[in-house]
């Protein structure tokens, strides 16, 4: 031990892209430490559905990247003229206030509340959004005219830092801490009372940044603000804040926005061909991708050749579709953006509810926004290719236990896990035991596994594995190039029960995994 | 305070890089800038020069320091919107960290650390590009650096409070130059780690037969000398009794070992007849001398002036004479109230009671802590380097770091697996519950924290092919014969 400890570089920082087809009787049958990206329980066997390697760091990658992904696919999605998007967005079809009104969990928050008052002082976690004026433009807490000082002050420390040829990154305190980004012509502020990273924070930052670019294009954003420093984005922005109020209660909860991948509904990889078979036949020609969803669960996803969705735009996708329920009805039409495909323009997307009861949502993404007819017609030749092959009661019989009990697998032990295939961007994870159920708790295991999260990916001191054994439970993370796992132990769990419990558990993902991943996307 | 010889470098450049035939710098976080105000000496506009009562480097021009400063003040201000009480810490921007301390009402202190970055030559001429590297420098550590700056100042100072009353801001800013000047040359940030968090004591290892020896010793010593009002007693820079308060020996004890002893190691080291041997002036019956106070009783010349000291009494504080006297390895300090004036007399009393005495405890200790060291057996490189702290003693061992030289101890493994402790320490900082933590780094290394009521322990075990369970069983090892089960969970 003579200090020459040569750093290794991350396996993960230097991904590929998707990866190259395999053939099953390459895959491995007894999961072992070795197992690479794309040999990994759950790895897609023909192709990516997503552009999902580097899917942590992209988050957290400079801008450019974007930037550049968006010049590659240019001929998609171009940008559309500065009024036309704004039209449509304020039309009709988006969401009204009324309508948020329905999500149980909001009616508790109230905008009303005193900003001087221990209570909004004591939150959470708050983010800010303003404009590089200094403007208010977004708060999760509270209004945003009562904050305008605050905000003002925020913007006046990240200039007075900025005149330095500097960058302000965060400011620690005991207790919380807080988190700048600045994404021209945006600011981000979060204050967080939580044990996350500045990193993990910034990431948090980023999701709000682009969930408010996919709903006017960075290319609008600049436009406005460019031609009117000092215009209130709120005008823009009215009526849809509860989709960021929507994507912050997410990101403290769902596992996909942590590991930077999705989950599917569990279905036997027969009926799950051909959902995806039907949705692949009914195609048209200005059509992009074709996404169902049942609920927070992705059932499919067949896209055009040579195209890939981000990890993060599906995201969004899930958050619009879930932060609404006027799609449920009838068939919507909505311009949305998606950033990470490309910050100019506007795709369309048909939205629509496969029965008004039923949680099975079709989203069809066109580039053309003359479109609607023709891709409702595709949802109809979908249905019926369903119908046809007997695809639709299995589906529907699938969504009555859309998840599955850990006690399934059978160590007695273990409480609950995350599982993520790095070379499909597609993550499982049982449904949480009893312990974890109330929101107190669930919140507790996530701040866990984002703990775990952040050391595993750190910046410069990145860990291959992590146990930790606490008085509440022990965990257990483990990354390695092809997959990332995350457990939980009841505390009486021992350190040779976590090893044994590791590859019981690899076995049973790949004897699941046709149920648990989607094995085989198609193109059209 | 005192700045050893060596202890006067800049900021390090390491050994460049080769990448790629272009040389890359590599530069280790340095001291940008370290200042001290008070916001309510300067409340109107264009006073708030007045506000700054020390600014290192003394050479910015005054309007930068305001900026500097406003820009602390807005920090700490802003954060208050969010918890009134428990305002900003640090500060986190590309190129630096700023921390904040106010030690006392309204006194801030802030120190800015530059973070550690690399410089890539360009082509053509261009000039080269900077590359910082933001999350190398732990808040933990720096944040006690900081505060260890104030307690030093107050150790020989006593609070920024005391010296307002006696002399008002003059006095106050007369005092922080002098201090302040001297030792922020002694801070060495790139090797600052773990170790700084804790600010613990190294304990030195004895039998009972041996220790009683020294606690007579030192009741001996205070009965004859009625004027010693404290006493410590370290052997081989470790402490073996103290008669202060836990933190008042902490910061005493960092000073001695940093500072002080370093400073008199060399003449001991020496020969004979080397010219840096002082004069032991014809004394042949014992090796004792005073390291602070007379270099030489028998010069006519001598002053009897020794450093003082502040230490906590109640909710007060009392000024000492602080006498530090040393035979071979040995050292004793003694402490006598500053209202008192040392004489020649005293000391020569002293150097003929303590001198004999502590010669032979001296050899003493030293031919026991040899027949310890054979009975363990010969020193073999063992697998494993731990890092171990009591929060209830503050006794502290490390494998990890070697001998401190001058005032900088080096360490014997990489430094990202000394920041590894540091996260898993942050770790256990969140919860005051017991906890373990076992990490695999990239390098394949194994870290292991572990945290047990009051103690914690940090293992880095250099078996890379080993699995979770071997680790553990290592460790339990290590835990058996070295701390004799004092740990842990399973």
């Amino acid at each position: 031990m003579d200090g020459e400890v040569h750093r290794a570089a991350a396996s993960w920082e230097n991904g590929t892209l998707a990866p190259v087809d395999r053939l099953r009787t390459e895959r491995a049958d007894s999961p072992t430490p070795g197992l690479v990206e794309g040999t990994e329980p759950g790895a897609g066997q023909k192709s990516a559905m997503f552009v999902h390697a580097q899917s942590f760091e992209d988050l957290t990658a400079e801008t450019e990247e974007a930037r550049k992904e968006a010049e590659g696919y240019s001929e998609l999605g171009k940008p559309a003229d500065s009024t036309d998007g704004i039209e449509v967005l304020m039309g009709k079809d988006t969401i009204s206030e009324k309508q948020n009104k329905k999500e149980g969990w909001q009616d508790s928050k109230s905008k009303e509340e005193d900003v001087s008052s221990e209570a909004w002082r004591s939150h959470r976690k708050h983010v800010f959004v303003l404009s590089e004026a200094g403007k208010p433009i977004y708060t999760r807490y509270g209004t945003e005219e009562a904050l305008s000082s605050t905000m003002g002050v925020m913007m006046a420390l990240v200039s007075f830092v900025e005149a330095d040829k500097n960058i302000i990154r965060s400011i620690h305190a005991d207790g919380y801490k807080v988190v700048f980004l600045s994404k021209s012509p945006l600011v981000l502020v979060g204050v967080s009372r939580t044990s996350q990273s500045d990193k993990e924070l910034m990431r948090e930052l980023q999701y709000i940044y682009y969930q408010i670019v996919s709903l006017l294009t960075l290319t609008q954003l600049n436009h406005i603000f460019q031609h009117k420093q000092n215009y209130d984005l709120r005008r823009l922005l009215a009526g849809s804040e509860h989709l960021t109020d929507n994507l912050l209660h997410r990101l403290d909860r769902d596992p996909g926005l942590l590991l930077s991948a999705v989950t599917c509904l569990p279905l036997a990889s027969s009926t799950r061909d051909v959902v995806s078979s039907s949705l692949q036949a009914a195609k048209a020609k200005s059509l992009v991708f074709s996404i169902l969803l049942a609920g927070d669960y992705l059932v499919t996803l067949v896209r055009k050749k040579d195209q890939f969705l981000h990890h993060i735009d599906l995201h969004l996708v899930f958050n619009l579709v879930g932060s609404s329920s006027s799609f449920r009805e009838g068939e919507g039409w909505t311009p949305i953006c998606l950033p990470k495909f490309n910050t100019a323009g506007f795709f369309h997307a048909h939205i629509s509810y496969l029965e008004p009861a039923s949680d099975l949502c079709l989203i069809l993404v066109s580039t053309d926004r003359e479109d609607f007819f023709n891709l409702s017609e595709c949802k109809q030749r979908f249905l019926e290719r369903l119908s046809k092959r007997n695809a639709y009661q299995a589906l529907k019989d699938a969504l009555k236990s859309p998840s599955y009990s850990v006690a399934q697998v059978g160590i007695p032990e273990l409480r609950h896990f995350l599982y993520k295939s790095k070379s499909s961007g597609l993550y499982t994870s049982p449904e949480l035991p009893v312990v974890y159920q109330s929101e107190e708790e669930e919140e507790r295991l996530m701040g866990l596994y984002h703990d775990l999260h952040s050391r595993l990916h750190h910046a410069t001191r990145p860990l291959r594995s992590i146990y930790h054994c606490g008085e509440t439970e022990n965990l257990m993370a483990w990354v390695t190039s092809g997959f990332e796992l995350y457990l939980c132990f009841s505390p009486l769990g021992t350190k040779a029960l976590a090893v044994s419990a590791v590859n019981k558990l690899l076995k049973w993902i790949r004897k699941e995994e046709d149920r648990l991943f989607i094995l085989s996307p198609l193109t059209y | 305070y005192e700045v050893s010889a060596a202890g006067v470098c800049c900021a390090g450049i390491s050994v460049p890089r080769m990448a790629t035939g272009m040389q890359e710098k590599q530069y280790t976080p340095s001291l940008l800038s370290f200042f001290i105000y008070n916001p309510s000496f300067g409340p109107r506009e264009g006073e708030e020069e007045k506000k700054i009562l020390f600014y290192h480097p003394c050479d910015v021009e005054k309007n930068e320091k305001i900026r500097n400063v406003g820009l602390c003040e807005a920090i700490v201000q802003f954060t208050r919107t969010f918890c009134p009480t428990k305002p900003a810490k640090s500060l986190h921007t590309q190129k630096n960290r700023q921390f904040f301390f106010e030690p006392e009402d309204n006194f801030w202190i802030v120190m800015v650390v530059r973070n550690p970055m690399i410089e890539k030559p360009n082509k053509d001429g261009k000039p080269p590009t900077i590359e910082y590297q933001e999350e190398e420098i732990l808040d933990t550590v720096y944040g006690a650096v900081l505060r260890q700056c104030y307690s030093m100042y107050k150790l020989f100072n006593g609070t920024f409070g005391r010296a307002m009353e006696a002399g008002g801001v003059e006095l106050l800013t007369q005092k922080l130059e002098k201090f302040f000047y001297r030792y922020l040359q002694t801070l060495h940030l790139q090797s600052c780690d773990l170790l700084d968090v804790f600010g613990g004591i190294s304990f030195f290892p004895l039998d009972k037969m041996t220790y009683l020896k020294i606690q007579s010793f030192v009741n001996r010593v205070e009965e004859s000398l009625s004027l010693v009002k404290y006493t410590a007693f370290l052997y081989n820079d470790q402490l073996i009794w103290s008669g202060l308060e836990q933190d008042d020996m902490r910061i005493l004890y960092k000073y001695l070992t940093t500072s002080l002893f370093p400073r008199h190691s060399e003449p001991e080291l020496a020969g004979r007849d080397s010219p840096l041997r002082p004069e032991v002036a014809g004394n042949l019956l014992h090796y004792g001398r005073f390291l602070t106070g007379p270099a030489n009783l028998k010069d006519p010349e001598a002053k009897f002036r020794f450093p003082k000291i502040f230490v906590n009494k109640e909710d007060s504080y009392e000024e000492l004479h602080l006498i530090v006297y040393k035979a071979m390895s040995a050292a004793a300090c003694f402490m006598i109230s500053a209202s008192v004036e040392l004489t020649r007399e005293f000391c020569e009393q002293l150097d003929s009671l303590v001198g004999p005495q502590l010669t032979l405890l001296a050899s003493d200790i030293c031919e026991q802590f040899n027949i310890n060291r054979r009975i363990s057996g010969p020193d073999k490189e063992p697998q494993f380097k731990f890092i171990y702290f009591n929060h209830m003693n503050l006794a502290e061992k490390s494998t990890i770091h070697m001998r401190k030289t001058a005032s900088v101890s080096l360490t014997s493994v990489h430094p990202d697996l000394m920041k590894i402790l540091g996260d898993i320490n942050c770790d256990f900082a969140r919860v005051d519950e017991d906890e373990e933590i076992i990490v695999k780094a990239m390098t394949d290394y194994w870290v292991v924290g572990k945290k047990s009521d009051q103690r914690e322990l940090y293992v880095i075990l250099n078996q890379k092919n080993a699995n979770l369970i071997e680790v553990n069983e290592e460790v339990k090892r290590l835990c058996a014969t070295q701390f004799n089960n004092i740990f842990f969970l399973d």
